[in-house]
């Protein structure tokens, strides 16, 4: 993360990335435990192949869903070097590390476990070896292929949803009673075909069938190899300018999209109306917006819905009561990245334009607020609209909880979101559909920030079990909301007074561009 | 406001990094309705010195008055009356250059039709109204120069300050830029400009003042500083005293 208070930006990066990676560190340990008792040598014949198919998984597929793939070599810019390509390509595998950095301690706690289990083979945890390359090599692949289809404007969105529908279907199927449910399930159990990536290693792991375990796993990742390599080199060659031209443009823009992007106009006067509909126009347009605002409801449904639908679609639990709110404000977690943490970041060096003009910058974050709260209610809208499709149960209190819960949490997350898009602004490229970061690493920020916007919210949940009533729940959240916009008003004063002092630092962080790797 | 107030006063203006002044001690003054070229070496503090009278950078110490209004305390009466193109893009990639016209004209305070109408009128002028439908993004480095121009001029300022106005715009596109600015100083505006290209300085400005390491070395007329027989690059070269030849590397 790149910004201009250098300490403060690694104290906070440090603090994530401690948590985070030491939470993994410690599932590492915990199985490196297990591994190692002799006891548990049927548990792990039953357990393996699942646990590492899950890590291919986590590896492979949560890094495209969040939009977030590591760090990652910016070839147009290293294109012009004479550098070979196979160096480049050895480059690109360690950095796809990044993508996976949890599933490596993962693997590294399996390698210890093996080593110390008496009844287990040495030579065993030499296993993990080709397959930690075996997702190097498919990773870089997978995310080359996605992100060149992703720079195809006409069809990333088309290509987004697929994916999200194609991720999603494992758990619809493993929380949905079907035919084809034991099937599937088998895939997770040592009962899977042994010629699978996962389940290789997991027989080489246990010295079973070792020769055999031991060609198929490296054949796997020859395979992968190939295929990695393939893809890099298409992406080397790719034009993604040409590939982005043109339906960027709009040309043939319709009425109706014109309507839309004036709507807040007409009913806000200016300057206030003209900041909105920049910012509507804008969004609307940048790639990385539409994914994520995609993203969230589609990743909000897909991951919430089965949970709450549970195995025979009884709505009886928490979620199955709640699941409406808990897919609105999860959709507001993901939207927050693009509307609240930092809210220049798009605008980059045009940001300048704001302290240049006779327009007080309280308007100017006011807008962006508004324009995210637009957005956050479209989103909502979405989400409901989708429930009510799938034929569930929707009535006027179920959406009153869902608005009222996001806008309380909303006035939160937006208050924060004023000061860190001042003390931590950095340049975004709009077009990138990527986020350099690691996935984990974002779900980390999100889940320590959660809690904290939560838990307003959370007091008038509790309210309404303490007192077993709905007056009770809205009155703790209209109370929230008054508490809220009084530290809006604080929070909004103090960036205000902050973007004043800073604004020199700020532009000439927002205006950086990307060095030869972006993360 | 006072009529007879130069457009720009600037006092003892310093600004430091650190310990290193970037502009030190500048005290300069640019009459109305004037040109006036701000020359000086690449790290001269032109910049510095332009995003100070700007508001973009607080300075350390000093004055300056614009239009007769002192800043910081009347920033926001200054920022209507003034037209900015600075060196580093305040363009929106993801709007169209009619929409960002429009837009700057509108946070300027122009009612919404007067913005719209005034921008369609600017890009015809600056011949960019074939692409007015074109992202910001997809325009090359001229046009984004002309379309921040259009942009400066929309709410018709007494005073513009320019980074670089020129940098990266064909001959064609800078002839037609030249004339329009020459046009505002017929017309009352004053224009403040930084450029590393000299001929065009010569050519366009009344009044030029160039500055190295932070400080004013020469300031004057234009006629003043060429003298009978020099050129304004004789000039600059002389009051900045590096006069060398080029050298050369035996490895090259």
């Amino acid at each position: 993360m790149r910004n201009f208070y250098p300490r403060a930006g690694i104290a906070w990066t440090a603090i994530v990335g401690l948590l985070w990676y030491g939470l993994w560190t410690v599932a590492a340990v915990a199985t490196a435990r297990v591994l190692s008792d002799p006891d548990n040598i049927a548990l792990m014949n039953k357990a393996l192949p699942g646990a590492l198919q899950l890590m291919f998984l986590y590896w492979q597929v949560v890094p495209l869903l969040m939009a977030a793939t590591g760090a990652s070599l910016e070839l147009r810019k290293l294109q012009a070097y004479p550098i070979p390509v196979s160096q480049l390509f050895a480059i690109e595998v360690m950095l796809r590390v990044t993508a996976g950095i949890e599933m490596l301690l993962v693997l590294i706690g399996i390698a210890a476990g093996v080593l110390l289990n008496p009844r287990l083979p040495h030579s065993g945890a030499l296993a993990v070896v080709p397959y930690i390359l075996f997702n190097l090599f498919l990773a870089v692949g997978v995310r080359d292929v996605v992100a060149r289809i992703l720079a195809r404007k006409r069809i990333r969105e088309a290509a987004f949803l697929l994916l999200v529908i194609c991720a999603g279907l494992p758990q619809f199927l493993l929380t949905r009673g079907s035919s084809i449910d034991g099937r599937f399930r088998k895939l997770f159990t040592g009962d899977s075909w042994s010629g699978w990536p996962w389940t290789a290693t997991a027989n080489l792991v246990r010295g079973h069938d070792t020769l055999r375990a031991a060609a198929l796993i490296l054949a796997w990742t020859a395979a992968a190899a190939v295929f990695g390599r393939w893809q890099f080199r298409r992406t080397l060659s790719f034009d993604a300018q040409a590939a982005g031209a043109g339906s960027s443009r709009p040309g043939s823009r319709q009425g109706w999209v014109e309507r839309f992007y004036r709507l807040p106009s007409v009913l806000i006067r200016d300057p206030l109306g003209a900041l909105i509909e920049k910012e509507i126009r804008s969004l609307t347009r940048s790639p990385r917006f539409r994914l994520v605002f995609l993203m969230g409801f589609t990743f909000g449904l897909v991951v919430w819905l089965p949970m709450a639908l549970g195995r025979s679609g009884a709505t009886n639990s928490f979620l199955g009561t709640n699941y409406l709110t808990v897919v609105s404000v999860y959709s507001l977690l993901l939207l927050s990245e693009v509307c609240f943490w930092n809210s220049f970041g798009f605008d980059r060096s045009a940001t300048q334009i704001y302290f240049l003009a006779p327009v007080p910058f309280s308007r100017v974050l006011i807008g962006k607020n508004l324009s995210a709260v637009f957005f956050i209610l479209i989103e909502i809208s979405v989400v409901t609209a989708v429930c009510a499709l799938l034929r569930l149960p929707l009535n006027a209190q179920r959406l009153a909880e869902a608005y009222t819960v996001a806008g309380v949490v909303t006035i939160f997350l937006l208050s924060a979101g004023n000061l860190l898009s001042i003390h931590q602004a950095r340049g975004v490229n709009p077009t990138a559909s990527f986020r350099s970061s690691a996935a984990g690493r974002v779900q980390s920020m999100l889940f320590l920030i959660y809690p904290i916007a939560f838990l307003p919210a959370g007091l008038a949940y509790l309210a309404r079990y303490a007192f077993d009533t709905q007056t009770a729940f809205f009155a703790v959240l209209a109370v929230d909301a008054v508490i809220g916009l009084i530290v809006y008003r604080i929070a909004l004063e103090s960036a205000v007074e902050a973007a004043e002092r800073l604004k020199e630092k700020m532009v000439a962080s927002l205006s950086l561009g990307d060095g030869p790797i972006t993360g | 406001m006072p009529e007879l107030s130069p457009a720009i006063e600037v006092q003892n203006l310093r600004k430091l990094y650190g310990s290193k002044a970037a502009v030190d001690g500048l005290t300069f003054s640019v009459p109305r309705r004037c040109f006036f070229g701000f020359l000086g070496p690449n790290g001269a503090g032109k910049t510095t010195t332009i995003k100070m009278l700007m508001g973009l950078a607080p300075p350390s110490s000093g004055a300056i008055q614009l239009l007769g209004l002192s800043m910081p305390e009347h920033a926001l009466e200054i920022k209507r009356l003034i037209g900015l193109v600075p060196d580093e893009s305040l363009l929106f990639d993801h709007l169209t250059g009619g929409e960002f016209v429009e837009f700057v004209g509108r946070i300027y305070g122009l009612e919404r039709p007067v913005a719209r109408e005034r921008s369609a009128e600017l890009l015809e002028l600056f011949e960019l109204a074939g692409d007015r439908k074109k992202l910001i993004a997809e325009y090359s480095k001229g046009m984004r120069k002309r379309v921040a121009m259009a942009a400066a001029l929309i709410h018709r300022p007494q005073l513009f300050l320019m980074d670089e106005p020129f940098e990266g715009v064909d001959a064609v596109g800078a002839r037609l830029m030249k004339d329009i600015l020459l046009e505002q100083v017929r017309r009352g505006a004053t224009i403040f400009l930084t450029s590393h290209v000299l001929e065009v300085v010569e050519r366009l400005c009344d009044r030029v003042a160039i500055i190295n390491e932070g400080r004013l070395v020469l300031e004057g007329s234009m006629a003043e500083l060429r003298g009978a027989s020099e050129t304004l690059e004789d000039a600059f070269v002389r009051a900045l005293g590096v006069e060398r030849t080029a050298e050369t590397l035996d490895w090259l």
